[in-house]
């Protein structure tokens, strides 16, 4: 049998059973943040700066306190001043803490000034017309060259402003973050090449327009303790941060997570949760606050945007001499994952093809524009858009075709990169070699898909509408090795069914299902014996989230791992029932069986036995999981276009998306996963965008002027899973859920190129930019 | 836009007579998808015109008749002799929106990405008022500016009569947009009179990309008395930088909007040729 085959073999496992959620929220039963809050609750409102840069002179709230229905006002005055960061990343976060409260200065158009709580929205509102503030104006930065100008007004010049860990940070140079390495000799590997490039590439801002916004509800339990439900994707970060910034203890702070309508990362971060606790301390009651859609736009987090210099050499033969990354991304006001996302864009992207001399250096500054954070993708989107698109034309300058070039280059099983240990999170990175990749399968695979042996050079047509083909390779990661940790633990109840309770986060990805098929698979039972509990930080143990594409390949090992604590019980008591060793019985179909297969006692008998009768005892089993290696998910990407080359519409003919994500727990989830983000990455590449005006606000904050795909707009999309099996994952599976993002930006860029001879450095693909560069072909 | 009051009058007499009462602070509603970009925050009565026998589509001599609060999706379905308000109505929006948005309610005030009144611009379409008693006027009259004058006192929209296309007449629209459910970036609408293979009239109508729809009367110029063909149709389209005020938006610049809007000329015209020489009906 061939590794990947394995997979077969497996009975609730490489399954595709219904999400366990899925009729409660097919029936619209209460799931989500807003079906739980009471009819008494207050509602939230928020001032928000509509200055990019300013200093608060002056501020007085005294009118809106004596509002009808205004219940209280939070501003810098009355709150504590406590300097800290609102990404939800490991402890110590390599971020620094440069966000407060509320502060007397505000740093981006959207920025908090004060707060009212209300009987009602209208009230509350209301209130916020009449607080008085006075700003100071500052000048705005507003680009990279800016911001990093000698004398730019600088945008963090609080004197608390500092990094927990010693890492490069410079708030006087409005720097966040520096990061920085080389493996062998990129001027050495240059000097052998015979071809060589240069070229600079912009990616642009975006958000991960969830349909469920943030929201967040804050009460006071009888006991005194603040109970916060929100729609989060990191429930103890939550609680850890939020403790941090109200100066209360973590041991005051309960944070449950109900069903999530989508995060995609922007909800990895605490943006309202410190004033929905605040207020509820304040006022004792509930308090409710939920972002709109142009809050979410304006507020919320975004995909940093990126300027990266790529500089290549290669030889004739296709060999790869050097690889110089030079990435800058714009962390916005301030700095959570600036450091993190810039690091990614190279330990992400970097290993993907053999080279011996690879350079990186990657920086993260302020602007006085809308907060960057976690997006799906996480910086490597950015870059593979970059190092995809120079592929193509590295493959072009040696009269090589673009998938061989890459089928010649690409890592493979049993391989390393010095870049997987020279890049980490905040730190050096942890050395691996790749595990399992059936990325060359992939490849073929799609290549056979899109009919790649048609594709020819269509540069010479002149026709209106011309078609071009483009294809990409990706990777990502599953987990941050030696930094994170999921937990689980799991017990039996009378009937044999079990509680599986995790602090894993299910966001509407299918994790509290994926997870229910690994416990149930390593348990010999049946996924629907297993009752499912996600997130609460009073009740299941912890799990640091759901980021990094980690949940189905961290969380999954703790899951398994903790089922396997439990069937070791389970054995031990069947034995004694059935009144043998433990060596001779099994465990098989939610039942413990001789080894003759003569004699069994069903879980169920099994539970009331050690629940009742004699010996009796807990069976729970309960495990931790870290990881040692981030195994990365590989993608190969292909795309026919047409071009109107009247106008600079593109429109997808067909696209396909392959995916190696090791063993698909659930497949059909898997395959959800990999359509969610092809579209996810398809929609940034072609319509998404954030238009500013010359003040630097956010021009078009709702979905009638942002365009996001929806299902209308879905090309023919084929997505094809390519197994393979990942001997450190849960039952073979490695993660899925972010890589399919990366591929749509470059290989649309290639197919353009290879349908018009325009090579567009830049995206959104807008039809005005399209046509620009194919008129800038043309006159070539 | 906040609604203070509701009322549901029984026929077209009583909601122009509630309406009338109220002056500004009534508003007749029917789908209210326009409310969501209606600013104003004096709270105003609504009048619901969608129970006073106002949606329906009929063929009554040479015109299709089309009650004023038929919506869309309504129109988007119905099919009759060659009749083309299917094509435009099914672009417009979403499903969703389209089950409740009505004709009347996307004409009585113009918005500016608006594509009916585009196409009732091209189509030569006449408009049913009703102020007591029913008057008709040209699409060219009701929409030389905001119709929102037509309506003081009380008065009603409440029909929409398109021109049934006579034998050797096209029509052809163009909306452009960034993705399925978006407003246009464009929208163009033509119908082409041809004799002998020759242009004896041409309506040709712009909205989205200018700041209120209008015909285009130099590439109608352009067209007449001229054979139908591409050419001539491209030298048309070329006349539209100066018949309009071309406006950038999302992010494109006006330059770039206007050369879309050409194209788009070139392509509503190619489309209304075809229709009249009877392929696409």
């Amino acid at each position: 049998m061939k590794r990947h085959e394995k997979a077969r073999n497996f009975k609730q496992v490489n399954t595709s059973v219904t999400k366990i959620d899925a009729l409660q929220l097919a029936l619209g039963k209460d799931s989500y943040v807003a079906d739980f809050v009471p009819n008494d609750a207050l509602i939230i409102k928020m001032l928000w700066s509509p200055h990019a840069h300013a200093r608060i002179k002056k501020l007085d709230v005294s009118k809106a306190e004596k509002m009808p229905g205004v219940k209280a006002v939070l501003w810098y005055g009355n709150v504590p001043r406590i300097a800290h960061c609102t990404a939800g990343q490991g402890f110590p976060e390599p971020s620094p803490y440069d966000t407060f409260m509320f502060d007397k200065k505000v740093r981006f158009v959207g920025d908090r000034v004060a707060a009212v709580a209300a009987e009602t929205e209208e009230q509350a509102l209301a209130a916020l017309e009449v607080i008085k503030v006075e700003y100071e104006l500052l000048k705005p930065v507003f680009t990279l060259d800016e911001a990093m100008a000698p004398g730019a007004p600088v945008i963090h010049d609080e004197a608390e402003a500092h990094v927990p860990i010693p890492i490069p940070y410079e708030p006087k140079k409005n720097l966040v973050a520096h990061v920085a390495c080389e493996a062998g000799s990129f001027e050495a590997g240059l000097k052998q090449a015979d071809f060589k490039f240069d070229h600079t590439y912009e990616t642009p801002y975006a958000q991960h327009c969830p349909i469920e916004p943030y929201t967040s509800l804050a009460q006071i339990a009888p006991s005194g303790r603040i109970h916060i439900t929100t729609s989060t994707q990191v429930p103890f970060h939550c609680r850890r941060i939020v403790a941090k910034t109200l100066d209360v203890p973590v041991q005051k702070i309960r944070v449950v997570k109900p069903r999530i309508g989508g995060g995609f990362g922007c909800k990895q971060e605490i943006l309202l949760d410190d004033v929905t606790a605040m207020f509820a301390l304040r006022t004792g009651r509930a308090c409710l606050w939920q972002f709109n859609r142009e809050e979410t736009f304006r507020t919320g987090r975004t995909r940093h945007p990126f300027r990266i210099r790529l500089q290549a050499g290669v030889k004739k033969d296709g060999t790869i001499t050097a690889i110089n990354m030079e990435a800058i991304n714009n962390t916005g006001a301030y700095g959570g994952h600036g450091l993190t996302v810039v690091s990614c864009a190279g330990s992400k992207v970097l290993p993907l093809y053999h080279c011996e001399n690879i350079k990186f250096d990657g920086k993260s500054y302020y602007t006085n524009l809308p907060v960057a954070g976690a997006y799906r993708g996480f910086g490597a989107t950015q870059a593979f858009f970059a190092m995809e698109s120079l592929m193509d034309q590295m493959a072009e300058a040696i009269g090589m075709d673009p998938m061989k070039f890459r089928q010649i280059n690409h890592i493979r099983e049993g391989e390393g990169s010095p870049i997987f240990a020279a890049l980490g999170e905040g730190r050096e990175g942890t050395p691996m070699t790749v595990g399992s990749n059936a990325l060359a399968e992939c490849i073929v695979q799609g290549a056979e898909a899109i009919k790649w042996q048609d594709r020819k050079d269509w540069r010479g047509k002149t026709g209106r509408y011309r078609r071009g083909m483009g294809m990409a390779c990706l990777m990502q990661g599953s987990s941050i090795p030696d930094i994170d940790m999921g937990a689980a633990s799991i017990k039996i109840n009378d009937d044999g069914s079990f509680n599986l309770l995790v602090g894993a986060t299910d966001l509407g990805t299918g994790s509290d299902t994926v997870l229910a098929q690994i416990a149930a698979e390593e348990l010999e039972t049946a996924t629907d014996k297993m009752i499912v509990y996600s997130s609460d930080t009073d009740l299941t143990p912890f799990d640091v989230g759901a980021y990094a594409s980690s949940t189905t390949y961290l969380s999954g090992e703790a899951v398994r791992k903790a089922a396997a604590d439990a069937k070791r019980q389970i054995l031990h008591t069947g034995a004694e029932m059935l009144g043998l060793p433990v060596e001779q019985v099994r465990c098989e179909d939610s039942a413990v069986i001789s080894a003759d297969d003569k004699h069994r006692v069903t879980y169920g008998d099994i539970a009331k036995y050690s629940l009742y009768q004699k010996n009796q005892y807990q069976i729970i089993g309960t495990a931790s999981h870290i990881t040692k290696k981030s195994p990365p998910p590989f993608a190969a990407h292909f795309a026919e276009i047409e071009v109107d080359t009247w106008t600079g519409f593109i429109k997808v003919l067909n696209y396909v998306s392959t995916i190696d994500c090791g063993t698909a727990v659930n497949p059909q989830l898997a395959e959800g996963q990999t359509e969610g983000g092809t579209l996810n990455g398809i929609s940034y590449a072609l319509t998404e965008e954030y238009l500013f005006d010359r003040d630097g606000k956010m021009q078009n904050a709702s979905f009638a002027d942002y365009h996001i795909y929806s299902m209308r707009d879905r090309p023919p999309l084929n997505i094809i899973l390519v197994p393979s099996y990942e001997d450190t994952g849960p039952f073979g599976a490695k993660s899925v859920s972010e890589v399919s993002i990366n591929g749509a930006a470059p290989v649309f860029a290639n197919a353009l190129y290879n349908a018009t001879g325009a090579r567009v450095r830049e995206f959104p693909l807008t039809p005005e930019r399209v046509l620009k560069a194919i008129k800038a072909a043309e006159k070539k | 836009m906040k609604l203070s009051e509701f009322i549901r009058p029984a026929t077209l007499a009583e909601a122009r007579k509630a309406l009338r009462a109220l002056g500004p602070k009534g508003m007749p509603l029917a789908g209210g998808t326009a409310l969501h970009f209606m600013q104003g925050k004096t709270p105003v009565t609504a009048v619901d015109v969608t129970r006073l026998g106002l949606s329906y589509i009929r063929q009554k001599g040479n015109y299709f008749v089309i009650g004023a609060a038929t919506p869309l999706s309504d129109i988007q379905r119905y099919r009759g002799p060659r009749w083309a308000m299917h094509e435009i109505c099914r672009r417009i929006s979403t499903h969703q929106i389209r089950n409740v948005s009505t004709i009347g309610g996307n004409i009585a005030r113009v918005f500016p990405w608006a594509d009916l009144p585009v196409v009732l611009l091209a189509m030569d379409a006449r408009l049913v008022i009703y102020s007591g008693k029913e008057k008709e006027m040209t699409a060219d009259e009701y929409f030389s500016a905001q119709p929102a004058r037509l309506f003081r006192g009380g008065d009603l929209l409440t029909a929409v009569k398109i021109p049934v296309l006579k034998a050797h007449h096209g029509f052809g629209s163009v909306k452009v947009t960034r993705n399925a459910a978006a407003f246009s970036l464009a929208t163009v609408a033509a119908l082409l009179e041809l004799k002998d293979g020759v242009i004896k009239a041409a309506r040709v109508a712009a909205g989205s990309a200018i700041p209120f729809p209008q015909r285009l009367k130099p590439v109608e110029a352009a067209l007449v008395g001229k054979e139908a063909v591409t050419a001539v149709f491209k030298e048309a389209a070329a006349a539209a930088g100066a018949a309009a005020k071309w406006v950038g938006g999302e992010g494109m610049s006006a330059d770039y909007i206007r050369q879309l809007a050409e194209v788009s000329i070139l392509d509503a015209l190619e489309r209304a040729a075809e229709f009249a020489r009877g392929r696409a009906e």
